[in-house]
């Protein structure tokens, strides 16, 4: 009967059903989808660095995690003196560029043989790898978000280079160039920003690792699959938890201000009714439960509405910016629906408490 | 006959702004099982208050109600709505019934608060009948006359056989035929279950249909015809109310 009272209740007055299960979807959107795309860079960046087939990486002692940040301290000639510890198989440096025309994303600048040693090559769609400082290689998620074609010239970096060859996704970067080519951005041609070493023997990269952190001091050298840890474990990252944090706290805050009004508006609107049910004899804890109900209910609609909102708008925002990963996950889906449906609850709790507690004479009179 | 239900000395005193309103000052009187009472008297003479009072709706400021035996006076929030639940049925000039529900459900949820049985069925059956609405169980109150609400409501009052209903101005939205089809009913109600019946109201055709006239005045009761009084209790009247 009480689920009778309830739909009855929500379908005399949709345009407040509809904004209050909107307003819940929009919470559950809001918090999967934004930590969606945050999950999504990180796993997405994580899987490219796995990407490149080498177990280590040697980036300056002082640099951050996230290598675009990092500068281009190191001296190439680095390099050659990995090379010669025992159980290093390849090393290939890496000058590091951020182009931000459009989204924030890393360059490689390279030498293709060392890049082919460590990594075992592109796999090609099409083209040839880079021969001049003014070509670029690129892979087919970059390509297809600037709808380029091999032969086809882009702005990047404020200046203009020809695609030359497309690849396919997954090493480190979606844009690569000369070494000679990057150079030209920083004026320093001998020094990089990150190495990646390759192994004889995957086995050893703890010995390995502590080889060249004695040979080379002042850098900092990371096993790969660390690295992979650390980007896939959000609560890992610094400040990232704080971020995060604050994403969910923010629609969960909507939530319950909108349950709250929309609730506090119900109770007002039915003051009559409350009085209805209290003259036939509904005890406090009838009422309290049918808003609690009522809330719990609108706010599982929300949730319905907001999960599939967050999966149309992951389709849309990977349409529209190809580049972009919105990973949505069950954890975060289950998270921001327990969110919800704890706003609702929090939101209606003071309005149940005060239709309850409406004297039943004077909720009668209510016009 | 059973004394069902019981007023000793009854006051009640409201505020409005600084200003206490005494609505009840010294209300005595006994209703008897099967009875059905008019209370009649002037707006402002205290009868809704007295009704709210028999009611459990609200508790005296003082003096004594007893249902059943039960003094309504010393009783608390949950005490009062197992009262309205369990022994009282309320009938209101607005009808008041849930516009988002049907005539049905909107005596389903009586039944549901009451936790009514399926021995109450054949009950609601014949009231339904006698009421001559089971043909509009399926409609939402603005779908139905005046009338009809009005005995959706009555229904809906009875359907968990209370030991009294309390009819407030039952036909002050109706016109004169509804008037006369519901107070008929009442009778009838009261004639074939021997269901007891308050009804409070200004208007004196109303006391037609009913055995017994309680007048008030003031929050006084000035004047009762009470059939079954005994003769210490005539000889009483009207110091009852004092």
């Amino acid at each position: 009967m009480k689920k009778q009272m309830i739909v009855a209740g929500l379908r005399a007055r949709p345009v407040r059903t509809a904004v209050s299960v909107m307003a819940v979807a929009l919470e559950v959107t809001l918090i999967v989808v934004i930590i969606g795309m945050v999950t999504g860079i990180l796993t997405e960046k994580a899987a490219r660095q796995m990407g490149m087939g080498a177990e280590l990486t040697v980036q300056p002692s002082n640099s951050s995690m996230l290598m675009e940040l990092s500068g281009n301290t190191m001296s190439v000639k680095l390099a050659d003196q990995m090379r010669q510890i025992p159980g290093v198989k390849a090393v290939v440096p890496i000058q590091l560029q951020i182009n931000t025309d459009g989204a924030v994303e890393t360059v490689f600048g390279m030498d293709p043989d060392s890049w082919n040693a460590v990594t075992g090559g592109f796999t090609w769609h099409s083209g040839r790898m880079f021969a001049a400082p003014d070509e670029i290689v690129v892979d087919n998620v970059w390509a297809g978000s600037k709808r380029a074609k091999v032969g086809d010239t882009v702005s990047l970096l404020n200046h203009n280079f020809k695609v030359v060859g497309i690849v396919e996704q997954g090493k480190g970067a979606r844009v690569y160039m000369s070494m000679e080519g990057a150079s030209a951005f920083t004026g320093q041609t001998d020094h990089v920003g990150i190495f990646y070493v390759k192994l004889n023997n995957p086995e050893s990269v703890k010995t390995v690792k502590k080889a060249i952190e004695q040979r080379l001091p002042d850098t900092r050298v990371t096993d790969v699959n660390d690295l992979v840890t650390l980007l896939t474990s959000v609560g890992n990252i610094p400040g990232l938890n704080a971020f995060i944090n604050g994403v969910t706290f923010v629609p969960l805050s909507i939530g319950v201000l909108v349950i709250f009004l929309s609730m506090y508006t119900t109770i007002t609107e039915r003051t009559r009714e409350i009085g209805i049910l209290r003259s036939l004899g509904a005890s406090k804890g009838f009422i309290v439960g049918l808003i609690f109900q009522e809330a719990a209910f609108i706010s599982l609609l929300g949730v319905i509405f907001g999960i599939g909102t967050s999966f149309l708008l992951q389709r849309i925002l990977t349409t529209i910016f190809p580049t972009l990963i919105v990973d949505i996950t069950m954890a975060w889906i289950a998270k921001a629906s327990v969110f919800a449906i704890i706003s609702g609850i929090i939101g209606s709790f003071y309005p149940s408490l005060k239709a309850a507690s409406q004297d039943p004479v004077e909720a009668l009179a209510y016009e | 006959m059973k004394t069902l239900l019981e007023t000793i000395g009854l006051r009640k005193t409201y505020k409005v702004g600084k200003i206490d309103v005494e609505a009840l000052r010294g209300v005595s009187l006994r209703v008897r099982e099967g009875e059905l009472t008019a209370v009649m008297g002037p707006s402002g003479c205290g009868k809704s208050s007295l009704m709210h009072i028999l009611g459990a709706m609200t508790k005296p400021t003082a003096g004594k109600v007893l249902i059943e035996g039960s003094d309504i006076g010393t009783m608390n929030d949950a005490e009062l709505t197992s009262v309205r639940r369990e022994r009282v049925g309320f009938v209101f000039q607005k009808f008041n019934l849930l516009p988002t529900l049907t005539a049905r459900q909107n005596i389903d949820v009586a039944r549901y608060i009451h936790g009514a049985t399926k021995a109450h069925d054949a009950y609601l059956a014949e009231i339904l009948q006698l009421l001559m609405i089971e043909d509009k169980m399926g409609r939402k109150p603005s779908e139905l006359s005046g009338g009809e609400q009005q005995r959706v409501a009555i229904a809906r009052a009875l359907s968990c056989k209370p030991a009294i209903l309390l009819a407030d101005e039952p036909t002050g939205s109706l016109d004169t035929r509804n008037s006369e089809i519901v107070l008929n009913m009442f009778r009838e109600l009261n004639r074939k279950f021997r269901q007891t019946i308050i009804l409070v109201t200004h208007n004196p055709e109303l006391v037609t249909y009913t055995d017994r006239l309680v007048e008030m005045r003031d929050g006084l009761v000035v004047s009762d015809n009470d059939p079954w009084a005994t003769e210490s209790e005539l000889e009483r009247q009207p110091a009852r109310s004092v």
